[in-house]
């Protein structure tokens, strides 16, 4: 028996063949049954995907450090290597973070003893501005209350 | 092994009476953690995605929240064993389709956690009913428990690290699992769905990603997980289920209205069908269950049944059945012995009465 054909998206063997045809151009993808169904066989993506695939397979340009993945085993698998792997292809990344969620970085929880610095610079820079405001509004109040979150997030980020 | 004793036991969502469970059959609360300096499993080598596994497990069941609860290694157990899981939800597909996968589930199976998904660790809570706070709740004080006992990659800027870029951030998906029999009789459907789509959220069949919705289930969960709260993200969700179950009961009362008779037929035929017949397919009981479940939201059935339709639900699967069965059964065998089972089990249920709700 003949060796069977790998799924283009993973190693799996594939089960589900699909071929398109455009402007006379032949492309054909082979997936496995978890593949096929996750990306929906019929899906245009699948075939750009191989198209993609198809007409270059360059060198990889980057490689995480810490556990080998390159830019090219993530264009195979739309997943990365390992957490290191999200400072190696951090700023190749970038655009694809801003088309799958529409925004750049983390708002919310952290774990225990880890200090979010971004997250705590972001909202001192509002605080500021709401400050501003609160003090040209005459809303003094609310100043007060600003000014001491301001104080505060200062002593965190100074630590 | 303790699938046997997961099946025995009564669980939050088949055994759980009472609530408020018309239309939002359950919430759910997932949370994807990685843990430092390993691979994430879909690239890691075998020994490490053994070490990931060891390490989270022994932390888990250290956990006061999995004390006399179970622990499944995907590598142990036989074919139907982790189809039940997956059908009950406690793993998924992609779990249960790999050897080095584990999960560590509490006593009352409204936590399980998976080991060596798409992520080292998948935090996930289920409540029956519709409780999106309280779920949450849970997630949170389980994920500082185990963050106090296991290093978790998290970056300043990308929050928690994960495998796909559309986990990173909160990691969070939120989710609730709907019944719109009445949008879908209207078929005003594909109209909501377009809607939610829109505004980021996903509606996806009974057993999430790429299945179908049998007995007019759904799925609908936030997409983003960056760049929001978590907070943020459970209001925009809360909002839309809330507006979701608000279109729900309208089309159900107008259907009421409009069909009349009919509208009461087409619910007691499926109860009488469901009480007959001596075959029955997955797809023909669940779109028949999900009648009789209208029928005792509507007041047309009582109340107090509808947990029973649930339990039907989930346990007329086919590896539901052939477990109960004790024996590996082929098509026919299936759909004879599901036939049985909701037959004893609607033996002695009233008959379908006019609307009251």
């Amino acid at each position: 028996m003949s060796k069977p054909i790998q799924c283009s998206l993973c190693e799996e063997a594939a089960t589900v063949h699909l071929s398109q045809v455009v402007h006379g151009k032949v492309t054909k993808v082979h997936l496995c049954e978890a593949c096929a169904q996750k990306g929906g066989a019929t899906d245009p993506a699948v075939f750009q995907l191989a198209d993609a695939l198809a007409a270059a397979t360059p060198a990889p340009t980057l490689t995480c450090p810490q556990c080998g993945f390159t830019d090219l085993d993530f264009r195979k698998r739309g997943r990365l290597g390992c957490p290191a792997c999200w400072e190696t292809f951090g700023e190749a990344l970038d655009g694809l973070l801003l088309k799958v969620q529409h925004e750049p970085a983390h708002v919310g929880r952290a774990p225990a003893g880890a200090v979010p610095v971004a997250q705590l610079r972001r909202r001192l820079d509002a605080a500021r501005l709401e400050m501003t405001a609160a003090v040209a509004g005459e809303d003094f109040e609310a100043a007060a209350r600003l000014r001491d979150e301001i104080a505060t997030l200062e002593r965190q980020l100074a630590s | 092994m303790s699938v046997e004793d997961i099946l025995a036991a009564e669980s939050e969502l088949t055994h759980l009476l009472g609530g408020q469970q018309a239309v939002v059959l359950s919430t759910r609360i997932r949370l994807a953690r990685n843990l430092e300096g390993l691979p994430f499993p879909g690239w890691a080598k075998l020994p490490q995605r053994k070490e990931t596994s060891d390490r989270c497990v022994t932390a888990l069941e250290g956990l006061p929240k999995f004390r006399r609860g179970h622990v499944v290694r995907m590598g142990e157990l036989g074919d139907r064993d982790r189809a039940v899981l997956v059908e009950r939800h406690l793993v998924s597909k992609e779990l249960a389709a790999g050897k080095s996968g584990a999960a560590v589930i509490s006593r009352d199976q409204t936590v399980s956690v998976m080991v060596n998904e798409e992520d080292h660790l998948r935090i996930q809570v289920v409540k029956a009913g519709w409780h999106l706070r309280g779920t949450w709740h849970i997630a949170e004080q389980l994920d500082d428990a185990l963050g106090g006992v296991l290093k978790m990659a998290f970056s300043d800027r990308l929050g928690y690290l994960t495998a796909c870029p559309t986990n990173v951030g909160t990691g969070l998906r939120a989710s609730a699992m709907v019944h719109l029999p009445g949008l879908c009789l209207a078929g005003h459907m594909d109209k909501v769905t377009r809607a939610l789509n829109q505004d980021g959220l996903a509606v996806r069949g009974w057993l999430g990603e790429g299945t179908e919705a049998a007995g007019n289930v759904f799925q609908i969960s936030n997409q983003q997980t960056l760049g929001l709260s978590e907070d943020a993200i459970l209001k925009h969700l809360g909002g839309w289920i809330k507006h979701v179950v608000e279109q729900e009961w309208n089309a159900r009362r107008k259907l009421a209205q409009e069909e009349g008779e009919k509208f009461v037929d087409r619910l007691a035929r499926s109860l009488g069908v469901l009480r007959s017949a001596r075959l029955l397919t997955s797809s023909e009981a669940m779109n028949m269950l999900s009648h009789l479940r209208l029928a005792c939201d509507m007041g047309c059935l009582p109340e107090e049944r509808r947990h029973l339709v649930d339990r039907l639900m989930i346990e007329g699967q086919p590896a539901h059945v052939q477990a109960r069965a004790g024996q590996e059964l082929d098509s026919d065998g299936r759909d004879r012995r599901r036939a049985a089972v909701v037959r004893e089990a609607l033996k002695d249920f009233p008959e379908v009465g006019p609307p009251t709700a």
